[in-house]
């Protein structure tokens, strides 16, 4: 279980906030997205759940733990991070890669093998024709799957993921997002997505929050959010997006 | 030259070419080597601690900026050594900067996003520097690697003026005896060993760039990436085998070493009647006694050749009594010869436990020289009738002249004039720069071949200003000492050259490119001795 009690995030000394009184909880097995446009706060949200951001103020507990009480590193370790910008190491075969979680945790070579193996296959990418290969051999689909299985590598209860599909074409972006959803229901992982995608977040998400200028507008189900709409612009939100398609 | 004759010059100095490249690798190899050593954790420590980075980079720079020989000779009164040592020091201060720009830019220059996903998976620092920012760094590190190896190559022909060996050497002795086959037999082989040093670095970077699946085991690019890797290995193997192996072959031209015998080391400075005077004193010995002959010839000048007889680097050299009074005692002038020389005996012998033995004969002293045509013109016949003209008088001297207190300087305080301007210049341009009227005075050297060569005339000293440069043998006393049969050999060449004997070797050897041992060995035979 995540949990953010009260949190406030300040990057200039408190004349404005990157993230306002935020509270919320994320269960086990569930996938809660954080929907916003940019700079709403939501990436620093997700960074501050691992440490790479530490809160001004407030108290976020993983899994009953307070993270300033964690080892930075050793949190990360334990929670898998698929990054906006794929973020895979350019001088690493796709293997090596993969692996470099369970390497730092010190994991045996063969142990660490057969993982590479069985996740790269749960990822569509087989082992025999991808594990030596380089990421810029690799088109962008390929590389965030290589992404996502790097991040589930040490078998993390919780996954963080960073508009992973953001930069994907729609064709490409749609189907990972299908897989998502078989990957997601197939392996229960404790899941906080962050994307600006409506389309998306209703897809994934078992929860949405809807993140405005630092606010938490409403944080609730698919259907809590477009049926009670908690403020004007959650409403506005899903109007325009009702006009425009047919949800 | 023809072709030929150009194939039968290279083939007959192979010997020597082989041992000087491996010399001029080996300082190359080394240099850049310990560079790297200190060059990289430089830079990353810089990386590091941002707030070090500007004085750092700024000594660096500095270091840098100052000139190769200053740099040489600096560290030659330093390290109190000749020879490699202070040439490598030197070698490695100019292969830091690029080294450590390098590897700093590298370091920074790796892209954040990947940064924030190596802390992102949870590694250490130090595993972040490690695992990703230094390797993703390595390809700009190795570039500056192989810009500081390529630039060192070139740095390191200077190297020979300390005595350290390596292709410089021929250019130093094609300078000293104005020889461009020599000069060219140096710098040809350096610029084709900086392009070697290049491609097989930048061979070994493409060697060790991750390999890609495309390369199948066994297949040619498998093969072929192993064999750049290999390559600044075996440069660097054939150096040591070229440095350390000194095979028969290459010592032949020297002589066979007596086995089991002391080696005298004889020094020479930079310019031609000081390599025959060298050679004479080195044939005397090898044909006279049983000791051996080790040539450490055209050491960059003065002071380097007195710095390494006083700290026993070498045992003995020509030195001049002018120059032992003025340059190394700093006493004023004396005019007469014979109490010139009695006074540096004694001096020497207290100051620095070294003996001068009997001159060669011939005063080399300075002369000031003008075009003889010019000379006719203008009715110079004295030192003293340049007087009201010297002012729009262009000089050319030797650096050396130039800052010592018995050259330029005590001439102007003596004749009470100036020269309108004075350029420094290498002891072998200096003759043709007033050939090709590039300056109109400049200070011979009175023995010189050139005088008569290029139509010159020395202007008579009618102040009786340059004090008596004869020259004599100077020896460490401890080497007499133990030998002293080199007392009596080196004897044998007393009062033995006038000064139109000396004017007349130097031409064999300057004017007319014959080799110095070739001429030497015929005056000696001439003389009886040998």
């Amino acid at each position: 279980m995540i949990k953010l009690t009260r949190v406030f995030k300040t990057f200039d000394g408190g004349s404005s906030y990157a993230v306002k009184d935020l509270s919320l909880t994320v269960d086990v097995g569930e996938t809660l997205v954080l929907l916003g446009s940019s700079g709403c706060g939501k990436t620093t949200t997700l960074k501050m759940i691992n440490r790479l951001i530490e809160p001004t103020q407030g108290i976020i507990e993983v899994g009953g733990k307070n993270v300033m009480d964690h080892n930075p590193v050793d949190l990360r370790r334990q929670i898998g991070y698929v990054f906006q910008g794929i973020g895979l190491f350019p001088h690493m075969t796709i293997e090596q890669n993969v692996e470099i979680v369970p390497r730092l945790l010190g994991w045996s070579i063969r142990s660490r093998r057969e993982r590479m193996q069985e996740l790269l296959e749960i990822v569509g990418l087989p082992a025999e024709s991808f594990a030596q290969r380089f990421p810029d051999e690799l088109s962008g689909g390929q590389q965030q799957r290589v992404g996502v299985a790097r991040a589930l590598a040490a078998n993390p209860a919780y996954l963080l993921m960073d508009e992973p599909f953001g930069a994907l074409d729609a064709l490409t972006r749609e189907a990972l997002q299908q897989e998502l959803l078989t990957l997601k229901n197939q392996l229960k992982k404790t899941i906080v997505f962050v994307t600006h995608d409506l389309h998306e977040a209703l897809l994934i998400g078992d929860r949405i929050a809807i993140l405005h200028e630092g606010n938490l507008e409403q944080i609730g189900t698919k259907e809590d959010i477009l049926d009670t709409p908690a403020t004007q612009f959650v409403q506005d939100l899903f109007t325009i997006k009702r006009q425009g398609t047919l949800i | 030259m023809s072709l030929d004759a150009v194939v039968a010059y290279v083939v007959e100095r192979l010997p020597e070419l082989w041992l000087r490249t491996g010399e001029h690798l080996m300082l190359t190899g080394c240099s850049t080597l310990a560079a790297m050593f200190i060059g990289v954790p430089i830079g990353i420590l810089l990386f590091r601690a941002t707030w070090l980075r500007g004085l750092l980079m700024g000594v660096i720079g500095i270091l840098q900026t100052i000139p190769s020989l200053a740099m040489l000779v600096f560290l030659l009164a330093l390290l109190k050594k000749i020879g490699v040592l202070p040439a490598l020091i030197a070698l490695t201060v100019y292969a830091l900067l690029p080294i450590a720009r390098n590897t700093l830019t590298g370091l920074e220059e790796v892209s954040s996003e990947i940064m924030e996903a190596a802390q992102g998976i949870g590694m250490q620092e130090y595993q972040q520097l490690l695992m990703v920012r230094i390797p993703l760094a390595a390809p700009m590190i190795v570039a500056g690697i192989r810009t500081a190896a390529v630039v060192g190559v070139g740095i390191a022909t200077l190297s020979a003026f300390i005595g350290a060996g390596g292709l410089g050497q021929f250019i130093n002795r094609g300078l000293a005896l104005a020889n461009t086959n020599l000069i060219l037999l140096g710098a040809i082989p350096a610029a084709l060993l900086a392009l070697v040093v290049d491609f097989s670095i930048g061979a070994f970077e493409w060697g060790v760039r991750p390999k890609r699946k495309r390369d199948k085991k066994g297949s040619l690019q498998w093969l072929m990436r192993r064999l750049a890797f290999m390559l600044p290995v075996a440069l660097v193997l054939i150096s040591i085998t070229a440095y350390f192996t000194k095979p028969g072959w290459v010592l032949q031209s020297a002589t066979q070493l007596k086995t089991g015998h002391k080696i005298i080391r004889i020094a020479t400075k930079n310019f031609t009647e000081q390599l025959i005077l060298g050679e004479i004193m080195a044939q005397l010995i090898e044909t006279k006694t049983d000791l051996n002959v080790e040539r450490r010839f055209n050491l960059g000048g003065t002071m380097i050749c007195h710095s390494a007889l006083v700290n026993g680097e070498i045992d003995l050299y020509a030195e001049y009594t002018g120059t032992g009074l003025t340059a190394i005692l700093k006493h004023p002038v004396i005019s007469d010869p014979e109490e010139a020389l009695s006074r540096v005996t004694k001096a020497y012998h207290e100051r620095f436990d070294v003996q001068w033995l009997k001159p060669f004969g011939f005063n080399n002293t300075y002369a000031i020289t003008v075009r003889k045509a010019d000379a006719k013109k203008n009715h110079w016949n004295r030192i003293s009738d340049l007087g009201n003209t010297a002012i729009k008088l262009r000089a050319g001297f030797t650096a050396e002249f130039a800052e010592r207190p018995d050259g330029y300087p005590g001439l102007r305080r003596i004749y009470g004039f100036r020269f309108g301007e004075v350029r420094d210049f290498d002891p072998a341009l200096m003759y043709e720069a007033v050939a090709q009227k590039e300056v109109d005075v400049i200070c011979a050297f009175a023995t010189d071949g050139r005088i008569a060569a290029y139509h010159l005339k020395p202007l008579k000293d009618d102040r009786n200003f340059f004090p008596p440069y004869h020259a004599a043998p100077v020896i460490r006393e401890e080497i007499l000492k133990t030998h002293p049969e080199l007392g009596d050999v080196l004897s044998l060449s007393g009062g033995l050259i006038d000064n139109a004997t000396m004017q007349r070797l130097n031409f064999e050897v300057d004017g007319k490119k014959r080799r110095t041992a070739e001429v030497v060995e015929e005056f000696l035979k001439a003389k009886g001795i040998l």
